[in-house]
């Protein structure tokens, strides 16, 4: 990711030598991009601030919807839980994706195997491993069924419907999946590192944590930037595997931002108020990123 | 909200629809509702058919029944209910509306006539038409607040107690007829190692409802529940503390798994003989093996309060006609012929499902006996009522199941429970 410095003065002509065929080929999903999504997206802001049943017509309400949320205690309870969630889901799959890519980095018999064979679960519809997760967790499921064969039979319980333990089996499952994403991503990333220099490094005696954090880290640093990026979104957008595992249930006990918004939306149709959560989610994602880039911005320089 | 075990195919559309809400948003804003695009006028002809149907067999009984429409080509498309529930606004607003839509009677419907989006059928209430014989409760049951009708309710479906008669007979116990001896039956079953309650509240938690209905519609009666449900009532006044006390009393009998289980999944220990009784919607009978049908029986639950009239629960499904469609015409058609007593009679018999007939003109000798009992029960009963989430709205309905379930979870904190759910609730009727 380190700039090389002779392409820098050369870019003004870059842009010149771009073929009109390209700018159209950009254009075109730029025009889509915004009709579809951005000018939707940019309603939801006016939408925020009015009372709206989806069938009569919105009644403006100013930032009442916001004071209602700060008062709100399922939607208190849901931005709790996207904090879990955004640590939880993101610092598990991200110390997992890099242990594993490290580890299956080097050949070795069988490897080529064991990476697809964790990137799997990403193939499969995140909905989909939420059916698969339920029946795993299921009072007689395999799990409950293992720990009691294991001795383990205090440990059994109703992984699903106990709030204690709900958000966090849930979270396993999330995990699971994106873990061989972030893998993937961190596998390439190793490619692209030098090898030398770590060869460089064992000589010199540095042992193999050093080598780790002191040489091969800091060359990892633009696929962190996007693992980074990706693990936020993917945190604060997470829905359907939820929607699959409880429905924000027990009791909205595991309800996240999505969910809550989902459930004011379609199920009891205040689509201002959703609105309103779904500003909340835009904003902390935004809020995540920028701080993000500004401090990526400021190291690089 | 019947039938809402969790499928496939409803959690992907789940998905889309949340993918759409923005888009939805986009078309609506903040403009009027009047300007749909070109309704009225030019008569196409064609005929859609809206509908939430999914289970296979009624799916396959319905399609059958609108490929033998004489009056035309009906184009019928099936959508999975959470779909359908979450765009059905946007359906009925849209230029181009779907002609006919399946859905609930009561107060959902009203809502949206109130809005003027539905289509006066009162033309086939009158004279010969299709629904001038249904009961006078059909009636009221299907017209919007002004006495015009805007529903045809097609087949409905009882709850009551359902047992399998040859377990019943296995561990020597009788269906009760006081509600003494429903908690004496309960001791007996538990004695004997057997679950005596079931049911399945994961992803269908409304099914905690069920038993509120029942014991609000025992202890304080059926007009006080619909006071209730229409927030004239608290939810923590000293009725409703009766009912959830009442309620604690059957915690016990519960199986310990019912929070996990679906309402599917939650026949499934009455099936294998591990769980006795399971209070549910006739369509239950859907979930049990086929070999096994023949053998379910139920009882209503009993008499507490024997100065409050008895009641039932028999939510009502049906079809309405969408206001803004091109082709009013061929929906009033196509209603008249779905409403009919032969195509009620078709569609029961090939759906196998347990629902019964609206029209009185349904020639029931060849029904089961099961559904012949359901008929008897809802004719003998002093008052109908359909289920909380109909009786009120959607959106009560989620204060309901988190109250209900966190009741059941930690019914100690009952006092405190109810207090959240009055408040979530005046925030439903204030919004």
């Amino acid at each position: 990711m380190s700039a090389q410095p002779s392409t820098a003065t050369r870019r003004p002509s870059r842009f010149a030598r771009v073929p009109l065929l390209v700018w159209v080929f950009l254009l075109v999903p730029l025009v889509v991009e915004l009709f579809w999504v951005f000018w939707p997206a940019a309603n939801s802001f006016s939408l925020a601030l009015t009372r709206w049943d989806g069938i009569g017509l919105a009644e403006p309400v100013g930032l009442q919807n916001f004071r209602d949320l700060a008062a709100d205690p399922i939607f208190l309870t849901a931005l709790q839980n996207n904090v879990i969630w955004v640590l939880g889901f993101g610092g598990l799959s991200v110390v997992g994706g890099l242990a594993l890519a490290v580890t299956l980095n080097k050949p070795g018999p069988m490897v080529s195997l064991y990476r697809s064979a964790i990137y799997l679960p990403m193939v499969v519809s995140l909905a989909v491993s939420g059916l698969f997760w339920r029946v795993m967790y299921a009072p007689d499921g395999p799990i409950n069924g293992t720990l009691g064969l294991l001795g383990l039979g205090q440990l059994e319980r109703q992984w699903l419907a106990d709030p204690a333990v709900a958000l966090w089996a849930v979270l396993i499952a999330a995990v699971w999946r994106q873990v061989g994403y972030i893998m993937v991503l961190y596998l390439a990333g190793l490619k692209g590192t030098d090898g030398s220099l770590e060869e460089a490094a064992a000589v010199d005696g540095a042992n193999a944590w050093q080598r780790f954090w002191r040489i091969v880290m800091p060359q990892l640093r633009g696929v962190n930037m996007v693992v980074f990026a990706v693990t936020v979104i993917d945190s604060l957008r997470t829905f359907d595997i939820v929607w699959a595992m409880t429905r924000g249930g027990p009791y909205n006990e595991t309800q996240l931002l999505s969910t809550y918004m989902f459930q004011q939306a379609f199920t009891t149709g205040n689509l201002g108020y959703a609105s309103a959560i779904a500003v909340v989610i835009f904003a902390l994602a935004i809020g995540f990123i920028i701080t993000y880039l500004a401090r990526q911005a400021r190291t690089e320089d | 909200m019947s039938k809402g075990t969790i499928t496939r195919r409803e959690l992907l559309a789940g998905g889309m629809t949340l993918g759409a809400a923005s888009l939805l948003a986009a078309c609506v804003g903040t403009t009027s509702g009047g300007t749909g695009g070109g309704g009225g006028g030019t008569s196409s002809g064609l005929i859609t058919l809206q509908n939430s149907i999914q289970d296979a067999d009624p799916k396959a009984a319905l399609e059958a029944l609108v490929k033998a429409y004489p009056g035309g080509d009906v184009t019928m498309n099936s959508v999975a209910t959470e779909q359908f529930r979450a765009q059905l606004t946007n359906y009925l607003r849209s230029g181009d509306s779907p002609e006919v839509l399946s859905w609930y009677a009561g107060s959902v419907a009203r809502s949206y006539a109130e809005e003027g989006l539905l289509l006066d059928v009162s033309s086939l209430w009158e004279g010969d038409g299709a629904c001038a014989g249904y009961s006078d409760a059909l009636r009221s049951l299907s017209s919007d607040a002004s006495g015009q009708q805007i529903f045809v309710p097609t087949s409905y479906y009882w709850w009551s107690v359902f047992y399998k008669k040859s377990a019943f007979e296995k561990w020597g116990v009788e269906p009760p007829t006081s509600w003494d001896e429903f908690h004496a039956l309960c001791e007996n079953l538990s004695g004997q190692g057997i679950v005596p309650l079931t049911n399945g509240l994961s992803s269908t938690p409304w099914m905690a409802s069920g038993w509120f209905d029942y014991l609000d519609l025992r202890i304080n009666g059926a007009q006080y529940h619909r006071e209730l449900l229409a927030g004239e009532h608290a939810f923590n006044d000293p009725e409703v503390v009766a009912v959830m006390e009442e309620y604690k009393r059957l915690i016990p009998y519960f199986d310990k798994n019912a929070a996990s289980y679906t309402a599917q999944e939650a026949a499934t220990p009455v099936a294998q003989d591990k769980s006795a009784m399971y209070l549910v919607g006739a369509f239950v009978s859907g979930y049990f093996p086929e070999d096994q049908r023949d053998d379910l029986d139920f009882f209503s639950v009993p008499v507490i309060n024997d100065s409050v009239p008895t009641a039932e629960e028999a939510p009502t499904d049906g079809f309405f006609a969408a206001a803004r469609s091109d082709n009013q015409q061929g929906a009033l058609d196509l209603l008249s012929y779905l409403a009919s007593a032969e195509s009620q009679q078709q569609y029961i018999e090939q759906s196998k499902s347990s629902n019964l007939p609206t029209s009185p003109d349904v020639d029931t000798t060849s029904f089961s006996p099961l559904v012949q009992k359901g008929i008897e029960l809802l004719n003998s009963t002093e008052e109908i009522t359909q289920f909380f989430n109909r009786d009120s709205s959607d959106a009560l309905q989620a204060t309901a199941d988190t109250a209900l379930t966190k009741f059941l979870a930690q019914p100690d904190s009952m006092k405190s429970i109810l207090d959240e759910w009055q408040t979530a609730a005046e925030g439903v009727f204030a919004s």
